[in-house]
C-alpha cells in the first residue's frame, strides 16, 4: 500500500498555533474564565445548590460567565427527538439565574469546568474527565469536543485569534471549491471578450474552421478545465446528496422540508464536499454523513451560534483523519483497507 | 444418511447508490417500507426462511452498499452466492445503464464455477413515482438488455407500494436453489484446533 502522506494542507501553518492577541471585543476566553461573582457563588467553587427558577426569556447575548446544566428531563428529551435546535439553544442558553440540577452531571461537571476555566487546559486530564460524559448545554460539549479533536487549542487566549483564523479558511476554501463553473468562465470571459472581437473583424472571405480549444467551455477535455473537473466531480456530488438526504431522517434538525432542515442539509453538504476536494485520495465514502452529522449537530446546536457555525467544516476534517488514520492502522490494516485509497 | 442438500441460500442484492435495495429487502422480509432508510454502509443481511415444495430454505439476503468505494469489499460478500439480485431505479437511466458494470463486477469477483449460467434476477424498481410519469427505463428496453444477457428473469417492483416484491423474491429463491443444488458441496478439510501435539510451523514466529 502507498505510504500515506498527512495532506499538505493539514500541515498548513494556519493549523499550528502562533500567538496573537485576541480582539479585545471577544468574550469568549471569558465565557468559562473567571466567572463574575455572583455566578461563581452558585456554581463553580460551592457544591451546586438546586434553584428552581423559570427559565429568562432567551438573551439576545451569552450573559452569565458560567454554564449551567440543563435539567434531566430537558436532556432526555433531546436524546430521544431532538426538538427544533432554536429550542433548545434558548433551553440551554445560560439565563441570569442560576439552574443547578444535582441529579445529572454533578460529579463531572465541577471538574470539567475547572479544567475548562483553566489558562492552559490539561488536554488529557480533560480527556479522561470527559469519558465520564458531558453535561448539555451551554456548548460545554462542543467546546470540550473541539478541544479534544484538536481544533481549538489547549491555551484559551489563542482562541479568538485561532477561530479568526480557521474561520476565514474555511469561509477561502468554500469559495475556491464550491464556486460553479459558469461564473469562473464568465469571469475569464470578460478579460478576453475584447480579444475575440478583434479577431472577428479581421477574418473575411471563408469562415475558419474553429478548433475545439482546451479552455474552459463545457465541452472542454482539458484535464486542467474547470469544466471537465466539475462533470468529474458532479458524480461525488450526487452521492453526497442523496446521502444527505437520507442522514438521520428521523430528526427533524436535518430531514424534512422546513428551511431549517434545508439549510442545515446545505451545511453539510458544503462541508462533505470540501472535504473530498481537499482530500482527492479519500473523497467520499458513503458513512462519512453519519460521522460528520453528529459534530455539526453540537456545534450548531451551540448557545453561541456564531461561535459555532464555521467551526464544523474544519472540525470534521479534523475528526475524519483522525478515523481515518485510527481505522487504517488499527481496525482494518490486516483486511487491506482498500476502500480508502491512499492516492493523495 | 441424511439429506446433504444445502438449506442455506444465498443472496445477493447489487445497484447503484439509492435505487431502493434496502427497501426491496426490508419490504420481502418485514413487510414494511419507511421513508426513513439510511444509506448502507458497507454491507448488511437479513434471513427469511422460505419454503418450496415441503422443505425449508434459509435465505440469506445480503444488501449492500451502492457505492463504488465499497466495491473492492466484495470478493468477501460476493462469495458463495446463489443468486445475484441486480436492481435498478426505472426513473435513472443511469442505474440502468450501470447494470452491466454491476453484472460483470459481479462474475468476476464472486467468479462462480459457471459464470455463463449463473442466475441473475433484474428488478426494475420505483416505478410507483409520480404515478409512472417521471420513469425514462421503458419495460421493453429493460427486457431487450435481459434477454441479451441469457434471458435473465425481469420483475417492475415497488418496495414501497409492495408491489411484486413477494413474486420477485420467490423467482430469486427458486433460481438460487436451482443453482445450490447442482452445485457440490464442498467440505474443506478440518483444522483440529484441541489437538495440541501437532508440530508448529518452523517459520518466523515474531
Amino acid at each position: 500500500m502507498v505510504k500515506k502522506k498527512v495532506p499538505d494542507w493539514l500541515n498548513s501553518s494556519l493549523w499550528s498555533t502562533t500567538t496573537a492577541p485576541p480582539p479585545p471585543d471577544d468574550d469568549r476566553p471569558q465565557r468559562y474564565a473567571a466567572p463574575k461573582p455572583v455566578a461563581a457563588a452558585a456554581s463553580a467553587a460551592e457544591p451546586p445548590v438546586p434553584v428552581v427558577a423559570p427559565p429568562a426569556p432567551a438573551p439576545t447575548h451569552v450573559h452569565a460567565p458560567v454554564p449551567v446544566p440543563v435539567p434531566p428531563r430537558d436532556v432526555v428529551s433531546v436524546q430521544q427527538e431532538p426538538p427544533k435546535p432554536q429550542v433548545i439553544v434558548s433551553d440551554t442558553r445560560p439565563s441570569n439565574s442560576d439552574r443547578n440540577d444535582d441529579e445529572n452531571g454533578s460529579f463531572v461537571q465541577p471538574q470539567l469546568l475547572s479544567e475548562l476555566s483553566k489558562k492552559v487546559i490539561n488536554v488529557r486530564e480533560l480527556r479522561r474527565i470527559a469519558m465520564q460524559g458531558i453535561p448539555d448545554g451551554a456548548g460545554i460539549r462542543s467546546t470540550v469536543w473541539k478541544l479534544l479533536l484538536g481544533y481549538l487549542p489547549p491555551d484559551r487566549g489563542l482562541w479568538p485569534s485561532e477561530l479568526a483564523k480557521k474561520r476565514s479558511q474555511y469561509k477561502h476554501f468554500k469559495d475556491d471549491l464550491l464556486v460553479n463553473p459558469s461564473e469562473i468562465t464568465r469571469r475569464l470571459d470578460k478579460s478576453t471578450i475584447y480579444e475575440s472581437e478583434e479577431w472577428k473583424c479581421e477574418s473575411s472571405g471563408f469562415l475558419s474552421r474553429s478548433e475545439i480549444t482546451h479552455d474552459e467551455h463545457p465541452l472542454s477535455l482539458g484535464k486542467s478545465s474547470i469544466w471537465n473537473q466539475f462533470f468529474q466531480d458532479s458524480e461525488i456530488m450526487e452521492q453526497i446528496d442523496r446521502d444527505v438526504k437520507r442522514t438521520h431522517p428521523d430528526m427533524h434538525f436535518f430531514s424534512g422540508d422546513s428551511s431549517f432542515a434545508k439549510s442545515n442539509q446545505e451545511a453539510l453538504k458544503n462541508i462533505l464536499i470540501v472535504f473530498a476536494k481537499l482530500n482527492p485520495g479519500i473523497r467520499y465514502v458513503q458513512g462519512m454523513n453519519e460521522i460528520l452529522a453528529p459534530l455539526y449537530y453540537v456545534f450548531k446546536s451551540d448557545p453561541d451560534e456564531e461561535f459555532s457555525l464555521m467551526v464544523t467544516g474544519v472540525c470534521f476534517s479534523h475528526s475524519i483523519s483522525v478515523c481515518h488514520w485510527f481505522c487504517k492502522f488499527l481496525l482494518l490494516a490486516p483486511f487491506s483497507f482498500e476502500f480508502l485509497p491512499s492516492k493523495d | 444418511m441424511p439429506s446433504r442438500r444445502r438449506t442455506l441460500l444465498k443472496v445477493i442484492i447489487l445497484g447503484d447508490s439509492g435505487v431502493g435495495k434496502t427497501s426491496l429487502m426490508n419490504q420481502y422480509v418485514n413487510k414494511k417500507f419507511s421513508n426513513q432508510y439510511k444509506a448502507t454502509i458497507g454491507a448488511d443481511f437479513l434471513t427469511k426462511e422460505v419454503q418450496f415444495e415441503d422443505r425449508l430454505f434459509t435465505l440469506q439476503i445480503w444488501d449492500t452498499a451502492g457505492q463504488e468505494r465499497f466495491q473492492s469489499l466484495g470478493v468477501a460478500f460476493y462469495r458463495g452466492a446463489d443468486c445475484c439480485v441486480l436492481v435498478y431505479d426505472v426513473n435513472s437511466m443511469k442505474s440502468f445503464d450501470n447494470l452491466n458494470n454491476w453484472r460483470e463486477e459481479f462474475l468476476i469477483q464472486a467468479s462462480p464455477s459457471d459464470p455463463d449460467n449463473f442466475p441473475f434476477v433484474v428488478l426494475g424498481n420505483k416505478i410507483d413515482v409520480d404515478g409512472g410519469n417521471s420513469r425514462v427505463v421503458s419495460e421493453k428496453k429493460a427486457r431487450a438488455w435481459c434477454a441479451s444477457k441469457g434471458n435473465i428473469p425481469y420483475f417492475e417492483t415497488s418496495a414501497k407500494e409492495g408491489i411484486n416484491v413477494e413474486e420477485a423474491f420467490q423467482c430469486i429463491a427458486k433460481n438460487a436453489l436451482k443453482s445450490g443444488e447442482e452445485e457440490e458441496i464442498y467440505l474443506p478439510d478440518t483444522i483440529d484446533v484441541g489437538n495440541s501435539s501437532q508440530p508448529r510451523s518452523s517459520g518466523c514466529e515474531c
